[in-house]
């Protein structure tokens, strides 16, 4: 992860990509126990080409082509991680890395998403897996309700949380 | 230690040391992949299931 996160920053360094968060199951260790999980997902702010409005992916690829790393479908491979770049795609992502905690990996500098937006992003992708990792935050204690249901009304996310909370009798001291 | 209490303690971890177990995580799923453990696991499993049928 050292090299993989020193290669981000590199990319950060050269313009390539702007301020970066984790996200993902990775963004949630940092708040729980570790789960198994064979990606990271870094979003990302992506410097505009030229006078086009239209964000590509194209630099990023090119630019860790010629330092050696391999597509491999959806994903590069940094270091021994596939990395998926994801740009913001809504308002929420895009607080969501505004607002991201500065921290280290092994003497790294990197980003993590706050435990309130990683499961206000889990809320509105709503999976499965997404639901799981919800249920492990509230479990764990790890996330601040005041600052959730902000993030959530904020969105627009309420209606959906509280779907959430009658289906798996969540208790959220809200 | 109970499991509630296991997982306290995983989470209280550094992010560094949380990283590191996520590596050692990950490359024992590659390596159970690549050995098609899991495979044969699933049709051991099937084949035990069939021979325990009655003929």
């Amino acid at each position: 992860m050292k090299t993989t996160l020193e290669m981000i920053n590199r990319m950060q360094g050269d313009g390539v990509i702007g301020k970066y968060a984790i996200g993902g199951a990775v963004g949630a260790t940092f708040y729980l126990e570790p789960s198994a999980t064979v990606d990271v997902d870094i979003f990302a702010v992506l410097p505009k080409a030229g006078s086009s409005s239209l964000l590509s992916l194209v630099p990023i690829y090119e630019y860790l082509k010629a330092h050696g790393c391999d597509a491999d479908g959806e994903h590069v491979v940094i270091g021994e991680w596939p990395v998926q770049f994801l740009p913001p795609s809504d308002a929420l992502e895009r607080e969501a890395l505004a607002e991201a905690t500065e921290t280290e990996i092994e003497g790294v500098k990197t980003w993590v998403m706050t435990a309130e937006h990683l499961v206000a992003i889990a809320i509105r992708t709503g999976r499965p897996k997404d639901h799981a990792r919800i249920l492990q935050f509230l479990e764990q204690d790890a996330v601040d309700t005041e600052r959730l249901n902000r993030v959530l009304a904020g969105h627009g996310l309420i209606a959906k949380w509280q779907q959430f909370k009658k289906k798996y009798g969540a208790d959220t001291n809200d | 230690m109970t499991r509630q209490e296991r997982r306290k303690r995983l989470a209280e971890l550094s992010f560094s040391q949380k990283v590191k177990i996520l590596e050692k995580l990950r490359r024992r799923s590659l390596a159970i992949a690549a050995s098609g453990l899991r495979r044969r696991s699933a049709s051991g499993v099937r084949n035990a299931d069939e021979d325990s049928r009655p003929a």
